[in-house]
């Protein structure tokens, strides 16, 4: 039993490694609608984690948010994004606040960063899955950087929805999951919010007919 | 009991849905909204009474998925009390609105007014009820929100937005006063119920009751309109439509009367210093004489009205703050007199204030203005509203046999039996207040012998008057109940002392009823028979007594009684309305006499012929007196807010980017410093 904890608690900690990964990819991705693959992507990798936990915890509740998961975040929000991105005219982000080795960089030093603060935690718990804790933060942290450092509104979209996986996998890490009452939530608003702000960008391609969010500035008085 | 409360429920509620329901009939939607709020009130009435002469408090709870909001209610006497007040108010107001609202159909939504009108009075009934301060804050809450869409019922005029946004912001800095007092006892107890507050596993600490007494001041305070936090009162008050301002002079400014009796007498349990009584005597002797001063120079009726329940808040706090003040020297009877002082002016204030705001409604439905100028000679064309406006004014101005003299009397006696504290300092303070409210009253019967005078005597002074016709049936009853109540109470104070007593005794902890009703209940008397005493009903019967002589004697002594209608002479010249006193020529003495207070700007242009320096052409005169909190306290305030939210503008550059890297950088400081 101890043994098979432990192959399930490195599975669990390959498997956010994996999502960690491609946080760093849809970093260094100019494409948008690679960037929007890559999430998928990721998603996919959150679905299968949330499935290990599920089973090794025996805790059915974990599964349908895994199988929501897959529904929302790996079918559904890629396609409205896709079809997003075929509205609009740029393809590729080509001028970033920061660029992509410096974003990578700085990205590094935010995975050292929720390492160093989730360090004190991690003996805490005898959760199979505390390692996990730091990674969720990483891609928390990772995911408002992009947020920051892109441009077009499709591409913070896309932050925005990492941002949301680090979360949920933070949850499922931490605690096996929230209530499913909770979850549902969660995951009605993340699938609301993608449908908003997808109509959003392309209100504010036919106003600006650009996608930068800094011509929002504008707007000021 | 439980039973009626649901019946009281279900009848508010019949009135919030069904008039929303039936979409397209005006005259429908309003009949049901007033019918179903006839019969919540109603069911309120019984309630209270039931609730007053019962020895236990009744209580009921349902509880919520949401922490620690539990949907208690408690009907103690002190509730049963304002659910009496409310209730009796609203009755009055619900059958006036049947008349008084087919003057708003086709200008706006009668289903709107009817729904908002019924939930209204819900509120403010769970307001009273409520035994959670999270239920009770989500009551409060919701009766300032109502209320303030029915002040905006005329939302189309600049003048009404503008008072229904001064009313928001105000009420809503009151309520976050009031959640702190709540959160500080919150901390003490963890829990939200009423019953934890009365007792708390350990007492507060005395800064905690100083800083709770000054919150629940200054929240239930602006609530209650006190001086300098009254501002919204005169904008609020005049602008909702009459029924819905009798309710919010009457009543719900009363609320914050129940918070404060509610927070200081029960939750404290009378255990307090004397400064925190002296300070709500201070409030209540500024602002009732501050407020009644204030109203002399309106000429809008209601505006006039607004500000006279500032000044009738001032005296119910008068009566609060004296017991105040005795219950801290343990003079436990004076301390009960002073209470029930306080809560007989408070059911005499909801009574004749919206017994003179319906009145003014009326005025308004019949003349189509608020301008007092423009009234006159209405007597003899709504003899009714006449009558009833004029047994408001009485009881306004303290004249028996109302109710209004009954209350300020005992507030008087209260504060004269000053001399039993022990302090120097008090013993000269009282009986200056004393002097400041028998100079209130002075003041109050000048007010309103102008507003009777100029709007109901000697010729009309405008073309609306003139066309002026008796108001509907139903809005003559509302007025009617309420009139009749004035008077009832007034005349039986035998009555209503022995109720007011059941209330008074837990939270003073002494029943005063017997020493207060001397010589069989035939006369009132503060505590102490020998110190002085009033029969209301001998006191009644003597005015009758009187006219009835008066009337003798002059069949007897003054022959024949015959009318002869002629003109008044006026010295060979045809009188017209012009010639008339105006309300500004007759409060021109006070503006001169308290013209510190005042401040007034007087201007005078005359353009002359340009012929003769001797005949002027045209004149023009105009008149404000300085709205002092206005200028040096209100307006520096919103400048600071203004000049800040200016500063703050520099990191507000609009950039999306910008803003979440402020996010970024506050998530991975705090992170940092969580390390």
């Amino acid at each position: 039993m101890q043994g098979f904890s432990y192959i399930g608690s490195q599975l669990v900690d390959l498997c956010s490694a994996l999502l960690l990964l491609t946080c760093f990819a849809i970093v260094a991705q100019r494409r948008l609608s690679a960037c929007v693959d890559l999430f998928a992507l990721q998603s996919s990798f959150l679905v299968v984690t949330a499935a290990l936990v599920a089973y090794l915890t025996g805790n059915p509740h974990i599964y349908i948010a895994a199988g929501l998961t897959g529904a929302i975040k790996v079918i559904i929000i890629p396609r409205v994004l896709k079809k997003v991105i075929d509205h609009l005219n740029v393809k590729r982000e080509l001028v970033m606040h920061v660029n992509v080795p410096t974003g990578l960089l700085i990205c590094g030093g935010l995975v050292m960063l929720a390492f160093f603060i989730a360090q004190p935690i991690i003996p805490l718990g005898n959760l199979l899955t505390r390692d996990s804790l730091a990674i969720a933060l990483a891609i928390v942290l990772i995911g408002l950087f992009t947020m920051i450092a892109r441009q077009k509104a499709v591409s913070q979209l896309v932050g925005f929805l990492v941002l949301e996986n680090g979360l949920f996998l933070g949850a499922t890490a931490a605690t096996y999951g929230m209530p499913l009452v909770v979850e549902l939530g969660v995951f009605f608003d993340v699938l609301i919010a993608t449908l908003i702000a997808g109509i959003y960008t392309n209100r504010l391609q036919d106003a600006f007919d650009s996608v930068d969010t800094d011509r929002l500035t504008v707007l000021k008085e | 009991m439980l039973n009626l409360l649901w019946l009281l429920l279900g009848g508010y509620g019949v009135g919030i849905l069904l008039p929303l329901c039936l979409s397209g009939r005006p005259g429908l939607q309003q009949l049901t909204s007033n019918v179903a709020a006839i019969v919540g009130t109603s069911t309120g009435v019984i309630l209270g009474l039931l609730g007053l002469t019962s020895s236990e408090p009744v209580t009921g709870s349902l509880a919520s998925t949401i922490p620690l909001l539990t949907f208690a209610v408690r009907l103690d006497p002190l509730a049963a009390f304002f659910v009496l007040t409310i209730s009796l108010v609203g009755l009055a107001a619900s059958i006036y609105a049947i008349g008084y609202l087919q003057h708003f159909e086709g200008r706006t939504s009668t289903a709107a007014i009817g729904s908002l009108f019924n939930a209204f009075l819900l509120c403010m009934t769970f307001v009273v009820l409520a035994d959670n301060a999270f239920f009770f804050l989500l009551a409060w809450e919701l009766m300032s929100l109502l209320s303030y869409f029915l002040v905006v019922t005329e939302h189309e005029k600049a003048e009404v937005r503008y008072a229904g946004l001064f009313y928001l912001i105000m009420t809503h800095i009151g309520t976050a006063f009031i959640v702190v007092a709540f959160l500080i006892f919150f901390q003490g107890t963890w829990s939200f119920s009423f019953e934890a507050f009365r007792h708390p596993a350990q007492p507060l600490p005395e800064g905690m009751k100083t800083l709770v007494f000054l919150m629940a001041l200054l929240g239930f305070g602006t609530k209650a309109g006190i001086i300098p936090l009254h501002v919204w009162l005169p904008y609020a008050h005049t602008v909702a439509p009459s029924h819905v301002s009798a309710l919010m002079s009457g009543v719900m400014i009363k609320t914050a009367i129940y918070g404060l009796i509610r927070v200081y007498f029960d939750f404290f349990g009378g255990q307090f210093p004397w400064w925190w009584g002296f300070t709500v005597l201070l409030l209540g002797t500024t602002s009732a004489l501050l407020g009644v001063m204030y109203a002399l120079m309106e000429h809008d009726l209601k505006r006039l009205l607004a500000f006279h329940s500032v000044e009738n808040i001032g005296i119910i706090l008068m009566g609060l703050g004296a017991g105040m003040i005795f219950q801290a020297y343990g003079l436990r009877e004076l301390a009960a007199l002073g209470l029930l002082a306080g809560l007989y002016h408070t059911i005499n204030h909801a009574l004749f204030k919206a017994l003179l705001f319906l009145g003014a409604g009326s005025l308004l439905y019949a003349t189509h203005t608020r301008n007092m100028e423009e009234y006159g000679g209405l007597l003899r064309r709504m003899p009714w509203t006449g009558i009833f406006f004029l047994i408001g004014a009485m009881s306004i101005s303290a004249l028996p046999p109302t109710n209004g003299f009954v209350s300020e009397w005992l507030v008087f006696q209260t504060l004269f039996l000053s001399f039993q504290i022990p302090t120097v300092f008090l013993k000269l303070m009282l009986p200056i207040a004393a002097a400041i409210l028998a100079l209130t009253g002075v003041l109050a019967l000048t007010c309103f012998a102008k507003a009777f005078g100029i709007s109901f005597l000697a010729q009309p002074r405008s073309t609306h008057a003139r066309h002026a016709e008796e108001v509907p049936v139903s809005m003559r009853m509302g007025m009617g109940i309420l009139a009749a109540l004035c008077v009832a109470l007034g005349v039986a104070p035998i009555v209503v002392v022995p109720l007011l007593d059941q209330i008074v005794a837990p939270l003073a902890g002494i029943s005063i009823a017997s020493k207060v009703l001397a010589i069989d209940g035939w006369a009132l008397a503060p505590v102490n028979v020998e110190f002085s005493s009033l029969s209301t009903p001998v006191l009644a019967l003597l005015l009758v007594a009187s006219a009835i002589l008066g009337l003798g004697l002059a069949v007897v002594l003054g022959g024949r009684l015959t009318t002869r209608r002629s003109k008044s002479w006026g010295c060979g010249i045809t009188l017209t309305p012009r010639m008339e006193y105006t309300a500004t020529g007759f409060v021109q003495p006070i503006k001169r006499v308290f013209s510190t207070i005042y401040q007034p700007t007087v201007k005078l242009e005359t353009e002359f012929l340009a012929e003769s320096r001797y005949f002027s052409k045209r004149r023009h005169f105009e008149f404000h007196i300085e709205p002092i909190f206005e200028k040096y306290l209100y307006d520096p305030l919103v400048a600071f807010f203004g000049t800040l939210a200016d500063r703050l503008k520099v990191i507000q550059a609009g950039s999306l980017h910008l803003y979440l890297t402020y996010m970024f950088v506050t998530l991975i400081a705090l992170l940092l410093l969580a390390v």
